[in-house]
């Protein structure tokens, strides 16, 4: 993704301070409020995606349907009804993921303790950690002009290397630890490679190659978890080994509760984000990166070499994405994997890093709100269905990647330096 | 935008591996591994082929090692041959016959295990079953692709046809009703992609994904929420439709005259597609708008209406291929029950060249190798059943890495054409 601007001009157009009869706040921030940049057309698609998602539920909801056949009779029925189901899912989605209004009113009275308020913010956090890293997985792609929908096979394979390193080795943690991370890295580096390699060498697209390498390495999982080797000793269904202690990451707020499971790799990814910031912004390969993306020929005759660039960044890519494997492997699961436990991180990871517009503060910020989603309609569900994340997640990305769509819908103006859009590389 | 459609170097070295002499090498290699193969692993075993399932003494056995031995040394001949002053245009039929004795010798190793019988019957007709889906997908894919719109949704476009399909089957209490209705929510979804790839000129591939991301979730979401009412997600199934005489005939009459309504609307829409395509003014006009649009237009098409009209209209193929998934399999809907298998459908597209001869062609090549892979899954091969479900999507990642560098894409695919732009 080159955040393509249409015309040469900055990519965030500054609120009028510079104009010149220098308007006023009011006016200035109403102007700003219906410009279609990117600010806006994130808050936008915020808000549209959440009434699209609004109005799914009303459609799809038996009873409240029912209330729509004698609309014309008594339309208070219907309208109480599908307010009362809207409040309450988006509502148990909150509590879900920021607060739960219950157990703060029972911390007050004194009958819960603290830990247990912190409790939907620690796994919002914990949904989140992994999604950091494929978001910059995916993100870091981008920036080369590469889609890499491969993050959610390369989680899979740091999730395996990670734990082979986590209970085959007997080391003291200082080494234990950091070697299963690096070791999930490789192992997600080494197939993410893969798609970079092809493309560089074959001209395969790499969304073809690494949607390939996503079934390839699922079904790898599944198989490798029946394996003698990989497979658990006390339990009959398919789970791998536990990792060792000196392997697991240690939690951050677990003395205040043990049900708040965030732990080390929030930090981790906290971290790796800014290192990913200051690869692309300060480094040689980070320019290489951004001029290879932003236009490859112009980078070919300034000397680079494509195909390298394309395996180097596929490879970080990929490795990026294995350190959330890994985060899931030697953290929440750490009792053992299952071919569930990479869920739909890999995926979620291309709507993280298309919220964040390709950015790591951005995919951090993406990364916490899917992330909330997430925490939110697991503990919604039933009631709520569980989906409502992926489906929420799409229509958001979808708004993201067609301001266009958003300007139309909702007549804003067009900002000065154009719309900021997502790119990648047909065939 | 459009500017840099025009022929861009190649950046990439994409001379074709088959065109070349050292072709030959590798055929040499892969029938010297069998001659290898059969002379030291498997001796004393035999394959046993059944071609008819009603003539019991149609079946053959043949000695696994001999059969392995004389196609691995054929294989290896083909290279030597074209090493050694093959004719280059003669390549091709060289290149595809080694490469058939390879994989047939390969068939004959699988089925040499106890209890395994390469039933050709079921087998053929299971495959021609199995391509329909990369048929459909592909041809939505061409369809689009050749009108210079990049359709990577095909997996939601999938997912939407086959909740879709049921849902109304369940509704009306027909299935050809689903199928319509199939159809139509396939057409709803591409028409998502037309609007925003011709009205809004976003990046189609980003958007491809983003719309199978969005089928997956609304498909799965309403799938929770309608389960908790009865009657929504019921399987129906659609009859085989038997061609009276025809279907006795061995071999061919199980296989071509003894299937599914899919089978038959596929078949006849590859002719379809191609007729339209190459033999009417709708074709040239749609393939002159994917390969140079500008061209298109100083002739009087409208670029951005033909591409907007042909995109959703191939979401009616692409929906009818998700109707295959439950009405055509006879299955009730689940969550991501397409399982990537409509990314597959766009390496078929790749491997048939954006020709729907050429779809044809490889959706075969796909179902043969699925069906392949569940026959022996099922009949306890040794080779663990998850590798064998691997096989579809390794051989698009060969196909697509050995392919795509010679099969050319039209010129102006995944590139929004606006007008004022020139």
């Amino acid at each position: 993704m080159s955040t393509e601007t249409q015309a040469p001009a900055p990519e965030q157009p500054e609120p009028a301070e510079t104009a010149e009869a220098k308007p006023g706040f009011v006016t200035t921030f109403g102007r700003y409020l219906t410009e279609a940049n990117s600010v806006m057309v994130t808050i936008y698609s915020l808000v549209l995606a959440f009434l699209i998602g609004a109005i799914l539920l009303i459609v799809s909801d038996e009873h409240v349907r029912s209330t729509y056949t004698y609309f014309f009779a008594r339309p208070q029925d219907a309208l109480t009804a599908s307010w009362t189901l809207v409040r309450d899912s988006y509502l148990a989605l909150f509590e879900g993921a920021i607060l739960n209004f219950n157990t703060l009113a029972a911390f007050q009275a004194g009958d819960a303790e603290f830990g247990n308020v912190l409790r939907p913010l620690s796994e919002t956090l914990t949904y989140a950690t992994p999604l950091i890293f494929t978001g910059l997985a995916v993100g870091l792609a981008f920036r080369a002009g590469l889609f890499n929908i491969g993050a959610q096979g390369q989680l899979i394979f740091g999730m395996m290397g990670a734990l082979i390193i986590g209970f085959s080795l007997d080391l003291p943690i200082w080494l234990h630890l950091p070697l299963a991370i690096i070791a999930g890295a490789a192992a997600g580096g080494l197939l993410g490679a893969v798609p970079g390699v092809l493309k560089a060498t074959t001209g395969a697209h790499e969304v073809i190659s690494s949607i390939m390498l996503n079934n390839i390495a699922a079904l790898f999982l599944v198989w490798a978890l029946g394996t003698t080797f990989l497979h658990s000793e006390t339990k009959t269904d398919l789970v791998s080994k536990p990792v060792d202690d000196s392997a697991i990451l240690p939690t951050l707020l677990s003395s205040l509760n043990p049900s708040l499971r965030v732990n080390l790799a929030l930090l981790i990814g906290f971290a790796v984000a800014v290192l990913v910031w200051w690869l692309l912004s300060k480094s040689t390969f980070g320019f290489r990166i951004r001029a290879v993306g932003f236009n490859e020929h112009a980078a070919s005759t300034a000397g680079m070499r494509i195909g390298s660039t394309y395996t180097t960044t596929m490879a970080a890519a990929g490795a990026l994405a294995g350190l959330g494997g890994a985060a899931l492997a030697l953290g929440v699961s750490s009792g053992g994997i299952n071919d569930g436990t990479a869920a739909d991180y890999g995926f979620s990871g291309i709507t993280v890093a298309l919220l964040g517009r390709a950015n790591p503060g951005g995919i951090v910020a993406a990364a916490l709100l899917f992330g909330a989603l997430k925490a939110g309609s697991l503990s919604a569900q039933p009631d709520v269905p569980v989906d409502i994340s992926t489906l929420l997640q799409a229509t958001i990305v979808l708004f993201i990647a067609a301001p266009a769509l958003v300007k139309a819908i909702l007549h804003l103006r067009t900002p000065r330096g154009g719309l900021v859009a997502l790119e990648a590389k047909g065939w | 935008m459009a500017v840099d459609t025009v022929a861009a170097p190649a950046l990439v070295d994409d001379r074709a591996l088959s065109r070349h002499p050292k072709a030959g090498i590798v055929y040499i290699v892969l029938g010297g591994l069998l001659v290898l193969l059969a002379l030291t692993k498997l001796g004393g075993l035999t394959t046993t082929v059944e071609i008819d399932k009603t003539l019991s003494d149609a079946s053959w056995a043949a000695p696994t090692s001999t059969v392995v031995l004389i196609l691995g040394l054929a294989a290896a001949a083909l290279g030597a041959w074209m090493i050694v002053g093959l004719p280059q245009r003669r390549y091709k039929i060289a290149g595809a016959a080694a490469v058939a004795a390879t994989v047939l010798a390969l068939l004959f190793w699988a089925y040499s295990e106890e209890g395994t019988v390469f039933r050709a019957e079921s087998i053929l007709a299971g495959a021609l079953f199995l391509s329909m889906p990369y048929i459909f997908g592909a041809l939505s894919g061409v369809v689009c692709e050749r009108s210079g719109v990049i359709n990577i949704g095909i997996e939601g476009q999938f997912l939407m046809g086959a909740f879709t399909g049921v849902l109304v089957a369940n509704i009306t209490g027909s299935v050809y009703a689903g199928m319509l209705g199939a159809m139509i929510a396939g057409s709803l979804s591409t028409m998502l992609l037309a609007l925003l790839a011709t009205k809004y000129q976003v990046n189609q591939v980003v958007v491809g994904v983003i719309l199978n991301l969005l089928a997956l979730g609304f498909t799965s979401f309403m799938y929770d929420q309608l389960k908790k009412a009865d009657g929504f997600n019921t399987a129906f199934s659609v009859p085989t439709i038997t061609w009276g005489p025809l279907a006795d005939i061995p071999v061919l009459g199980p296989v071509l005259f003894q299937q599914k309504i899919f089978v038959y609307v596929g078949l006849v829409m590859v002719a379809v597609v191609w007729f339209l395509l190459y033999r009417t003014r709708w074709g040239l006009r749609t393939r002159a708008v994917g390969e140079h649009p500008a061209a298109a237009d100083s002739m009087g098409v409208n670029v951005n209406r033909l591409r907007y009209w042909n995109v959703v209209a191939a979401g009616l193929l692409a929906g009818f291929g998700g109707a295959w998934f439950t009405l055509g399999n006879s299955l009730a809907f689940n969550k991501n029950m397409t399982a990537g298998l409509g990314f597959v459908a766009l390496a078929v597209m790749i491997v048939g060249r954006w020709n729907p001869l050429g779809v044809l062609a490889g959706a075969l090549i796909f179902g043969f190798t699925t069906q392949i892979a569940r026959d022996l899954s099922a009949a306890g091969s040794s080779v663990p059943g998850e590798f064998l479900q691997m096989l579809p999507y390794a051989v698009t990642l060969v196909v697509v890495a050995g392919l795509i560098g010679k099969a050319k894409a039209p010129a102006a695919d995944g590139v929004p054409y606006n007008p004022g732009d020139k």
